[in-house]
């Protein structure tokens, strides 16, 4: 059982450090409060696919890209989701991990919360979510601070995955505007961006 | 329990192998990078075959979870240039209407998703009813284009109609949903 003790880190901070370690990879966010504080980070990005609702779907759509022809010319594929949205898609793990991307880091904010309804619990605080991904053939990580997270992620650069980096964040929101694009142009920029368009 | 249209002199199982071989043949043709499907004892030949050409390296072939999960793992590969295929069976569609209508329509993902039609005439589970017979209704609801294959279209157009209808996606930037009745 994994009880949070303290949160030293913030959903922006740790955004603003996944961004700096992984400037040019393909990098897939989660959406609500995750797309909305990754674009006060680092604004709209090409390397950076923004999944608008399709809650629950983070780790397989990274899953895709990972596996597919054009990710070969990148290092890594990340993939951003929170703690419901993973738990909303769990069962991806066992296809992840029956698979075995070496390729695919999938980090996890984890503020036990469902930050962009009201901030309502999840049942993260109650799992052990490293052991679970473990169980699924993932090397894993818990982390606390920007240093746990720094650390982490240089290890997930270089030691083959699938990874899955569980970060413990405060579930404090920052004020950020609504992104209303329409879909097709971020479909469009991650494909090309990719190489595929 | 055989079919009842067995006492008729219909051999049923021989109509059905046309129909499996027919989207076997389609498969080959489309040459797909990945196929990723959802168990179905209609499909199973078609199953065995999409697992024994994976282990002859002509695709990577991926048991599903969920068939939400698939539109999302189908959509990143096409996102990375990858040519992957679904299979998977209609009473599991409402999982992926969700993962369709958030995703796939929106984003303009072209993806086929082969699926087996059950419910209605011939059809041997009564607990499959009551969605199956739905299913491309709620598919036109949701705006999603879907096509069916079943005994209105002679056998020897099936095949060239499945790869119309990964043409179809293509050609419209939309996931497309091919409805194909196994049952007889």
């Amino acid at each position: 059982m994994t009880t949070p003790l303290s949160h030293d880190l913030t959903r922006l901070e740790a955004l603003a450090a996944i961004a700096r370690a992984f400037p040019t990879e393909p990098l897939v966010v989660a959406l609500g409060t995750m797309v909305r504080e990754m674009l006060l980070v680092t604004g709209r990005q090409p390397n950076h696919l923004y999944v608008l609702d399709a809650m629950g779907l983070v780790p397989a759509i990274a899953l895709g890209v990972a596996l597919s022809p054009n990710a070969r010319t990148h290092e890594r594929v990340v993939g951003i989701e929170g703690d419901g949205g993973l738990l909303m898609g769990f069962s991806t793990l066992a296809t992840i991990g029956s698979m075995r991307p070496e390729n695919l880091i999938l980090i996890v904010l984890d503020n036990g919360q469902y930050a962009a309804t009201g901030g309502q619990r999840t049942a993260a605080s109650s799992l052990d979510l490293t052991a679970i991904a473990r169980g699924c053939n993932f090397s894993t990580t818990d982390i606390r601070t920007a240093a746990g997270l720094s650390v982490a992620m240089s290890e997930a650069k270089v030691r083959p995955g699938p990874w899955l980096l569980r970060v413990m964040i405060s579930p404090q929101n920052q004020p950020a505007p609504y992104f209303l694009p329409d879909p097709v142009e971020l479909a469009l920029d991650f494909k090309r961006y990719l190489g595929g368009a | 329990m055989p079919p009842l249209t067995s006492a008729l002199g219909v051999d049923s199982r021989a109509v059905v192998a046309a129909r499996c071989d027919a989207v076997n043949q389609a498969i080959e043709h489309l040459a797909p990078t990945h196929v990723l499907w959802i168990p179905s004892s209609t499909l199973k030949s078609v199953i065995d075959m999409i697992e024994t050409r994976a282990r002859e390296g002509a695709w990577v072939s991926a048991p599903l979870t969920r068939e939400e999960e698939g539109i999302g793992i189908a959509g990143g590969l096409v996102l990375g240039g990858a040519r992957p295929l679904l299979v998977v069976q209609d009473n599991g569609i409402g999982n992926a209407l969700t993962a369709l209508t958030t995703f796939a329509q929106p984003y303009h993902v072209p993806m086929l998703l082969i699926v087996s039609q059950r419910g209605g005439l011939n059809e041997y589970n009564s607990m499959i009813h009551t969605l199956c017979e739905r299913v491309d209704d709620i598919l036109d609801a949701a705006d999603l284009r879907t096509f069916v294959l079943d005994e209105r279209v002679p056998i020897d157009r099936w095949a060239t109609s499945i790869v119309g209808a990964w043409e179809h996606a293509e050609m419209t930037h939309r996931p497309v949903i091919l409805l194909v009745n196994l049952l007889y």
